[in-house]
């Protein structure tokens, strides 16, 4: 138990962080409240640069029969701190920014009730600290506690994004449906309580073992698994969980739709992997066990090839530059999903390394946004980012490095990525869905050659003339360094991916890393030139 | 003690709490996907909620195990949370348009 503790001391760090955070946004001089997002930026990156230190091999010695994948945390912690950063940077200036104004100029006195920007940054820091709980979970009742810890602070989030009534209609809707999805979920954890009579997932782990060696998983396994997978494609927005996400993207700011779109969606990725790990994919419990149970393995195929595809014709349809981007979220989630099925392999590092690729490109898209506005609001439609080149040539440049990552155009992160999951997919057997997948990776390219052509290439409107940039300069902060990453996180792929393919120890050595190091070496690096 | 106790109490079985469980699940999801009042709304998913609790607890005499019922307290800590958070979420939109019906909120929708 003391041993577990080791790795628990990010999660611990930040919480530190919360209580000081919570006390520094009721202080009084408003330097010390505007210092909060600095602090909470500082705290992240204390906790990025400890985790790999605690995870030391004598350590993992000692944990590793508890734990089913041992490793995850140090991956997973490390990303989650290093964009739980560049999202804190979005996030400035957009709680209480009137208030503040009043404030500043006098017209109004401070109000510790009135202000929210401190409650605002520590639900971000403990909606963080439950997806870096859930790659600890070694029980039924830490995973579903970490998921509600990460999504309980996010329906606040959206609530106080915004002044605006839209915000406050997103934050019930995203409310109601996850309490909906967080209880079928748990009925479907009860139901493989019921099955295995344990709730520690290496145990259950065994159970599942002796049951497919007697004949079969029970149906009670099955109808359980199938219902908890349901229940948590609510928080990686994938069908039938996913039709909240336009409306909810939409009305929540910027800064908090690129939260809600990396965030919880790594903590039910994380989730679903745990739980499959569990039930084991081929030859993973032993000889005898062929892939995933069948009943199990259809429900992912339909839910992968739905979420890919509904995703991408619902993108296409969208004059909202957010409900695009909340669209092409769910066909994303589609895609890592091939990863999931394809296995511990090859499959899961791919799903791991897609996380952070996708949460990469998925900020900078935001922080484009995040970071124009008119009259104080936010730009939301297609059309305002028409002609942005002329007036704000590097948000443009972002914004179209951003649109061909997300296509999976080469040599960008994106197509890493991408190229990773379907060869996982390739490699065990499921060709099909890696064709449906190219022919929906296809489709996409319409609408985010959009993206792409209208602030590159078309002419300004007199409205997308109104537009100016947030007078913070955060957001434009965010939106370079989350374009450098596209363009520069390729370069050093070949460290990426073994360190997540560290996380998954299998007795098959993969030839991957090599042969991406080799390509790598190849590219001339010709994309260097960042905005 | 009664953990260790296998007979059932007054011929209720496993198969009785499976049931209630299920009903519960589901007749809380029918209520949610066709009521539109946010107070009853919200009371569905907590029926939902206890449903999986009555699960846990039942399998937890079933097999004799008690973490099904540790399980609850935590779902009912949840179950608390969730409450406070919706009622915050609905007086906040009752102050603005003095009604509980979901539908008179559609700002977001499809264009």
């Amino acid at each position: 138990m003391v041993d577990k503790l080791w790795f628990l001391i990010p999660e611990l760090w930040l919480f530190a962080g919360v209580v000081v955070i919570s006390v520094m946004g009721l202080c009084k001089a408003r330097g010390i409240r505007n210092a909060v997002p600095l602090v909470v930026i500082g705290f992240l990156a204390v906790a990025f640069i400890i985790t790999p230190l605690l995870y030391t091999d004598d350590r993992l010695a000692k944990v590793a029969d508890g734990l089913l994948i041992p490793m995850l945390g140090k991956y997973v912690k490390m990303v989650v701190c290093a964009i739980g950063i560049v999202l804190t940077m979005l996030s400035i200036g957009l709680i209480d920014r009137p208030l503040e104004q009043a404030v500043a100029s006098g017209r109004a006195r401070f109000d510790p009730i009135r202000v929210s920007r401190g409650e605002y940054f520590v639900f971000f820091l403990l909606s963080l600290i439950g997806v870096m709980l859930v790659c600890n979970a070694n029980d039924l009742i830490w995973l579903f506690l970490a998921l509600e810890l990460t999504s309980l602070p996010t329906y606040v989030m959206v609530a106080i994004s915004r002044p605006s009534r839209k915000a406050q209609e997103a934050a019930v809707k995203y409310f109601f449906l996850g309490a909906m999805a967080a209880s079928i979920f748990l009925y479907g954890l009860a139901l493989l309580y019921g099955s295995t009579g344990t709730i520690v997932l290496t145990e259950m782990r065994d159970a599942f073992a002796e049951q497919a060696a007697a004949g079969g998983l029970n149906r009670l396994a099955l109808v359980g698994m199938v219902l908890a997978l349901l229940g948590v494609s609510y928080k990686i927005v994938a069908v039938p969980m996913h039709f909240y996400a336009a409306d909810v993207y939409e009305g929540a700011a910027s800064a908090v739709t690129a939260f809600l779109a990396f965030v919880p969606k790594t903590a039910g990725m994380l989730a679903i992997i745990l739980l499959l790990m569990t039930v084991g994919w081929s030859g993973h419990l032993g000889p005898g066990v062929e892939g995933l149970p069948q009943p199990i393995l259809i429900t992912l195929w339909m839910i992968c090839v739905l979420t890919m595809t509904l995703g991408n014709i619902g993108a296409m349809l969208q004059r909202s530059a957010k409900r695009l981007l909340a669209y092409s979220s769910i066909a994303h989630s589609g895609y890592m999903l091939i990863g999931v099925i394809a296995g511990p392999a090859l499959g899961i590092n791919a799903v791991l390394f897609y996380l952070l690729a996708y949460g990469v490109m998925n900020t900078a898209a935001f922080a484009v946004l995040g970071a124009l506005e008119r009259k104080g609001e936010e730009i939301e439609s297609l059309d305002d980012l028409a002609g942005l080149r002329h007036r704000h040539p590097a948000l443009a440049i972002v914004m179209a490095i951003t649109a061909l990552s997300l296509v999976g155009f080469p040599p960008l992160l994106g197509f890493l990525g991408k190229l990773y999951l379907f060869m996982a997919g390739v490699k065990a057997g499921h060709v099909a869905l890696v064709l449906i997948a190219l022919i929906n990776s296809a489709i996409s390219a319409w609408y985010y050659l959009r993206l792409l052509g209208l602030p590159m290439l078309a002419m300004p409107t007199p409205t997308s003339e109104t537009i100016v940039s947030r007078p913070v300069i955060w957001p434009r902060v965010a939106a370079l360094v989350t374009a450098i990453g596209v363009v520069g996180l390729p370069l050093i792929a070949g460290r990426l991916l073994s360190a997540s393919e560290a996380v998954i120890q299998t007795d098959e050595v993969s030839p991957m890393v090599d042969q991406f190091d080799v390509s790598m070496a190849d590219q001339p690096a010709e994309d260097q030139r960042a905005p | 003690m009664i953990l260790a106790s296998t007979v059932p109490i007054n011929g209720l079985t496993l198969s009785h709490y499976m049931l209630t469980s299920s009903l519960l699940l589901v007749i809380g999801l029918i209520g949610f996907l066709t009521r539109r009042n946010m107070i009853v709304m919200f009371l569905c998913t907590e029926l939902m909620l206890q449903a999986a609790a009555i699960a846990m607890i039942a399998f937890g005499r079933y097999h004799l195990d008690v973490s099904g019922q540790v399980f609850v307290i935590f779902i009912l800590t949840i179950a608390a949370a969730e409450a406070a958070l919706a009622l915050a979420l609905v007086v906040l939109l009752y102050r603005h348009k003095a009604t509980l019906s979901a539908e008179a909120w559609s700002e977001l929708r499809e264009t």
